[in-house]
């Protein structure tokens, strides 16, 4: 690899969609471009230059000190009843947040008590700081942990709470006046996490991380496959499939692709764009076609019809305007010829399908191009769904044992001697049906060519 | 090449193959053409295999019987691998070591570390993916058997490194003087080990927390490295939790994977107009049964003639025929017999793995600094 640029994959680059973690625990998508800053909104700005090289996952804190005056327009919304509604931000510095603070820090130099039978009333009365004094703290501070510890200092019951609402009031301080954030790279699994707390649902059919690290398993995803695919989520799937095989960039030099089926004139992989492979290589490991096309391929000499490729000596002869709209042709050409060859040549080592349309019917018909021994797996947000398809499955000898999963990550409060599972969880997820291609055999004839049972090495006999 | 990386068209003399009986039942076999695979429907001849390609369902009439019997021959994958494998420890199945796989987001890019490597069954799913496997195992029988299998399997030529260690005791790096199926080239050899530059780290052990110190020195600094360890109970989950905390590991969360498996089946659609038509039925018969009695008694008593026999054959036959049997009561109906109307149900397999382990995860990056040089000409470039 080239050591004299930043890699995008390891290091925070130019032009390149990262996504940062907020201390409220939100995400953003940002395109991060030199010379220019970006806004947290309330949590602050800061200059790209700043944060470009320091590797992807760094903590960073926004700081402000006499010499930061710029500002740049808030385009986080906050509710604009508050009176601290943002209209300018000031960009700040940045600074690496070496240690990330543990859970208890700041709580050592407060003195805590594990009663709290004095406490009555929690109200803001006890709290001798008004609004307007933390306002003031947030301008002129450094740090979240300075303005929290002054709160705390002056918080005149905080050594009286347990130990237990110590930590909560910590946190939901911490939140709103941090000015830390993470700025990570824009993987499969944070956009999809992304698109979930946006609650972009339908858009992607209500897909987990689990479901789709299951589906690529059983799947069994390699470098080198080639793949028919059919993605109903703008491009998230493939998205994944293609970290998998490639690992986020252009340099493992493996051959794999996908052939995406797709029900429109032009294919839907918007959300593609986040990715960090070059459109080069997209457009030669990911080879779309439309449903027709692929079962209603044209003949070459139907698409030879529309346009014959010159000989060498004509294209020469032909003017530089002219010579260039034959090669753009002569390009949708070759795709044109792939398309018949995708559609009637190509055998598939896997067939991975998240789509809406009736299953019974289009799966079974995919399913006829790929290889025998090879998986299948198809994604749906509904069980019923799955249901239908593995009976039709089940009654077709092509399918070895269709079977429909379900799996389910469950999160846990993870803070020692509190260990427990966390009070709600995402539901839905999807289901996935998982079958083998295989190949029927002939009805043996009645009379067996005689079998000499070879007892003495080997192979499991069965009792 | 490896059977476990290539995708293969035909049967072929020496490939592994898993043959499908049923769902519960793979064998792993080596092909050998003068070979049988012995089951207890009949014999199938490694000869009628080769030159079909992969996914071949393969035939017998049953000797005796003559029955149709039938067999499916796989190419493996680790998903397939995973569920045939001969167990010498428990194993991680694959909605755990998928789960794991995808977030930790490994890739070709990926170099993993994985510890201990127990019957290889998450090793074959990594080995798929990454870059990289260095895999340790302390049991020495464990470690010979794991290293022949990966050696069969062709990927310990490939991606696969096998280390014989107690990563509790020893640590991770992989000297030229270990029991090790590492190669050492010139340069490795002259600094004395190798670089692992972990990026993923997996531990399956008793007491993760005695290998956690040990990683800083071999996982890459200059990026994020991921750590998921392994535990079924919730006291590891805490001391795992403990030393990756003074181990400055941070986004420490721990979750669990429950994966659910369901059988496709049928019910009987029963309409309850035919429940109320089978009573009215029945009472029907009932009724005429009594009026037949009766008026054969009747007739009886006019000629008495006529013997206990007669009179049962006679009877009997009536009531059958009119019988109106809608469900199948009394007879064997199969589930799905086109006779019948069936809804479409699932149902979850009979006995739920309701508890695997932990995981708990945490990220660590070491070095938290930016080359200045480098990033003043990224930055001259844009201007
Ligand atoms: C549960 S098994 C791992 C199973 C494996 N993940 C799989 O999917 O097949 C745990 C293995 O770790 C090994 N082991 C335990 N402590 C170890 C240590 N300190 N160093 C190396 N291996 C160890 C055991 O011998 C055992 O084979």
């Amino acid at each position: 690899m080239d050591s004299s640029k930043l890699d995008p994959l390891k290091q925070i680059a130019l032009d390149q969609f990262v996504i940062i973690t907020l201390p409220s625990e939100k995400c953003k998508i940002v395109e991060l471009k030199g010379n220019t800053s970006v806004s947290l909104g309330k949590f602050g700005a800061f200059h790209v230059n700043d944060i470009v090289g320091y590797p992807l996952g760094t903590k960073f804190e926004i700081y402000y000190d006499s010499e930061t005056v710029e500002t740049i327009g808030g385009d986080e919304p906050v509710k604009p009843n508050k009176k601290n509604k943002i209209t300018k931000v000031n960009i700040g510095k940045v600074r690496i947040v070496e240690k990330d603070t543990k859970r208890d820090d700041g709580l050592d130099n407060v003195g805590n008590s594990h009663n709290n039978k004095e406490l009555i009333n929690l109200g803001s009365d006890i709290q001798k700081m008004t609004s307007d004094d933390i306002e003031a703290l947030k301008k002129q501070s450094t740090s979240a942990n300075e303005i929290i510890s002054k709160i705390i200092e002056s918080h005149g019951t905080f050594d009286k709470k347990t130990l237990f609402s110590q930590e909560k009031y910590l946190k939901r301080k911490k939140q709103k006046f941090d000015k830390q954030f993470v700025v990570n790279y824009l993987s499969a699994n944070l956009l999809l996490q992304y698109l979930i707390d946006k609650n972009d649902i339908q858009r992607i059919m209500d897909m987990s991380e689990e479901s789709i690290g299951m589906l690529l398993n059983l799947a069994n995803i390699r470098p080198n496959g080639t793949y028919l695919c059919m993605d109903e989520t703008g491009g998230l799937l493939i998205y994944f499939l293609l970290e998998r095989m490639f690992g986020g960039d252009d340099t493992t030099g493996a051959t794999g692709k996908i052939v995406v089926v797709h029900e429109n004139e032009h294919p839907n992989f918007d959300l593609l764009k986040y990715s960090n492979y070059s459109e080069k290589f997209i457009a030669e490991h990911v080879i779309p076609i439309s449903i027709l096309e692929y079962f209603e391929p044209r003949t070459v000499e139907e698409v030879e019809l529309d346009f014959k490729p010159l000989s060498r000596e004509e294209v020469s002869e032909l003017k530089s305007g002219a010579k260039n709209t034959y090669f753009r042709k002569l390009k949708w050409h070759k795709i044109h010829l792939q398309a018949i060859d995708v559609a009637t040549k190509w055998v598939y080592d896997g067939l991975v399908v998240a789509t809406t349309l009736h299953l019974p019917t289009l799966l079974p018909q995919l399913g006829k191009r790929v290889h025998g021994s090879r998986p299948i797996v198809c994604y749906s947000q509904f069980k019923e769904v799955l249901l239908e398809l593995s009976h039709t499955l089940y009654d077709d000898l092509n399918y070895l044992a269709p079977t429909i999963i379900e799996t389910k990550c469950r999160p846990y409060q993870s803070i020692r001697g509190r260990i427990h599972p966390l009070m709600t969880m995402k539901g839905g997820g999807g289901y996935l049906l998982w079958c083998h291609k295989v190949i029927p055999a002939p009805e043996p004839e009645l009379i067996p060519t005689e079998s000499v049972p070879n007892n003495d090495k080997g192979d499991t006999v069965e009792k | 090449m490896s059977q476990f990386t290539e995708y293969k068209d035909l049967i072929q003399e020496g490939d592994i193959a898993l043959i499908w009986i049923s769902r519960g039942n793979i064998k792993a076999v080596t092909i050998d053409s003068k070979e049988t695979f012995n089951t207890r429907y009949g014999s199938f001849q490694h000869s009628d295999m080769i030159g079909k390609p992969y996914g071949s369902q393969i035939a017998i009439r049953t000797r005796g019987t003559g029955r149709f019997a039938f067999i499916h021959v796989l190419q493996p994958t680790p998903e397939l691998w995973t569920l045939s494998l001969p167990h010498r420890t428990q194993i991680v199945y694959t909605p755990d070591s998928s789960y794991i796989m995808q977030r930790m987001n490994c890739s070709p890019h990926t170099r993993v570390i994985e510890a201990g490597t127990g019957s290889g069954s998450f090793s074959h799913a990594f080995a798929r993916t990454v870059q990289q496997l260095y895999t340790y195992e302390f049991h020495p029988v464990r470690y010979e058997q794991a290293k022949e299998e990966f050696k069969k399997h062709g990927i310990l030529d490939e991606n696969v490194i096998i280390t014989h260690r107690d990563v509790c005791e020893d640590g991770f790096t992989i000297k030229p003087t270990d029991t090790t199926s590492a190669q050492f080239s010139e340069e490795e050899i002259t600094s004395g080990m190798k670089q692992l530059n972990a990026t993923a780290v997996f531990l399956d052990l008793p007491a993760p927390w005695d290998a956690i110190h040990h990683l800083d020195k071999v996982i890459a600094t200059d990026e994020q490295v991921h750590v998921c360890c392994f535990s079924p109970c919730i006291e590891q989950v805490d001391k795992t939790i403990e030393s990756l905390e003074n181990n400055g590991w941070t986004q420490i969360e721990m979750v669990e994977i429950q994966g659910r498996q369901y059988e496709s089946r049928r019910q009987m659609v029963r309409s309850m107009e035919d429940a109320m038509q089978r009573c009215r039925d029945i009472k029907r018969r009932k009724k005429e049964g009594i009026e037949k009695k009766q008026s054969l008694i009747e007739r009886e008593e006019n000629n008495n003639t006529t013997s206990t026999n007669t009179e049962h054959t006679q009877r009997e036959p009536f009531t059958e025929k009119a019988k109106f049997n809608p469900f199948g009561k009394g007879i064997r109906v199969k589930e799905g017999d086109p006779g019948y109307k069936w809804k479409q149900v699932t149902k979850i397999e009979s006995e739920i793995k309701s508890h695997t382990s932990y995981l708990t995860f945490a990220i660590k990056l070491v070095d938290k600094t930016r080359n200045e040089t480098l990033v003043q000409e990224c930055l001259n470039e844009t201007k």
